[in-house]
């Protein structure tokens, strides 16, 4: 999941993404998380009264290199007695794949 | 040393806390169709700590409900009854099966596994085709006979978690050292004891020997939710260590990789939400 930051409404540019769903105060939901914010929206959002939003924050690439280090280095532990087995083949790669895309 | 065989740690099994009366109703109910729905959500929402913690999951954006439920009734009217069975089971069993004392033993970790696994269970049905309910419990008592066999003889198993992290092998390889069995050995034991449906009571027997059990059945399933739960973290053990696969039964399932990805990314996201029931 995406780091996300709570910004006023007001201070949101277009083209910025929901880091997690928006809802009302009744829970409904006005936009799911990933969402990315037009102009239009934004305007029709302060118009319902949506004070902020929590959207996506910028990542640094050298801390993203470096979690995805320590994602690799973790799976590679758990599969310490079975990173050669033939049957954990198709785990071990799912797993990696999913772990350091997501830096999990 | 001598160890309390098989036969002994089954017949002290009733120094196990009772299973609470309400888990006992809706895992009979997995196995009977005429189960009177409103009688059960009455008494599940007399709990009210379990009601609570199954209502905040509820309304969590998992399900992405367009409104709050309140009642456990409601849960039901939304989500399901099977949905909303596995919660207030989830909930039920992890408050009310208490481990007592056994250094090294963590009660959290051990939990937080069995939810893993009913959750890759679950991800893993769907990706097949089959029903999942049934698989979900099963992957959430998968391990419960090492619940048992921590509560009946504490100290031995304290020395089987001491030297499984010595010998950096699984738990299940050290039980049989030192005991000459091992908890899928005990789960079936109670499973049998508490009347669990028949595949329930399968995947608990051999889920660490799939080739025991029918081919690609419930125990081949959880055989790879217990895989894949290790291999996501999602137990917060620190020496985790993926379990002995058997090839075969993992050939039988016959995913692809894109299924696997996306089985990998429902049992994520589903953990996360459901862990909000382990309190």
């Amino acid at each position: 999941m995406s780091p996300g930051s709570l910004v006023p409404i007001a201070d949101v540019k277009p083209g910025a993404e929901l880091a997690e769903a928006l809802r009302d105060a009744g829970g409904a939901l006005l936009r799911p998380a990933g969402y990315v914010l037009a102009e239009a929206d934004l305007e029709n959002l302060q118009r319902r009264g949506i004070q902020a939003v929590t959207i996506v924050t910028p990542r640094d690439p050298a801390e993203d290199s470096r979690l995805r280090e320590a994602a690799r280095a973790r799976v590679l532990h758990i599969f310490r007695h079975s990173a050669e087995a033939p049957e954990a083949q198709a785990l071990l790669h799912a797993v990696l794949a999913f772990r350091q895309e997501h830096f999990r | 040393m001598t160890h309390p065989s098989l036969a002994e740690m089954i017949a002290r099994l009733h120094k196990l806390p009772a299973m609470p009366a309400v888990a006992m109703e809706l895992l009979s109910s997995l196995a009977d169709d005429k189960t009177e729905i409103d009688a059960l959500a009455r008494r599940i929402a007399q709990d009210q700590a379990i009601a609570a913690r199954v209502l905040r999951v509820a309304n969590s954006p998992f399900y992405g409900l367009q409104t709050q439920v309140g009642s456990i009734r409601d849960a039901i009217v939304v989500l399901g009854f099977s949905s909303v069975r596995s919660l207030v089971l989830t909930a039920t069993v992890v408050s009310g099966l208490p481990a007592g004392r056994c250094p090294g033993f963590s009660q959290e970790h051990f939990w937080r596994h069995g939810l893993a696994v009913g959750v890759a269970a679950r991800a893993l049905a769907r990706a097949l085709g089959r029903k999942s309910d049934n698989l979900f419990i099963a992957g959430l008592l998968h391990d419960i006979g090492r619940l048992a066999m921590v509560v009946v003889a504490p100290d031995d198993y304290a020395r089987v978690i001491a030297t499984a992290r010595e010998q950096d092998c699984p738990l299940q390889q050290a039980e049989m050292s030192a005991f000459g069995f091992d908890h899928a050995a005990v789960g079936a034991a109670l499973a049998q004891r508490w009347n669990f449906p028949a595949d329930i009571r399968e995947a608990l027997a051999f889920h660490h020997a799939p080739t025991d059990g029918t081919p690609g059945g419930p125990a081949a399933l959880i055989h790879y939710a217990d895989a894949i739960a290790r291999a996501l973290d999602l137990d917060g053990a620190e020496d985790s260590l993926l379990p002995h696969l058997d090839p075969a039964s993992i050939d039988a399932l016959d995913l692809d990789q894109h299924t696997l990805a996306q089985v990998l990314a429902e049992t994520q996201e589903g953990f996360d939400h459901c862990s909000l029931l382990l309190g």
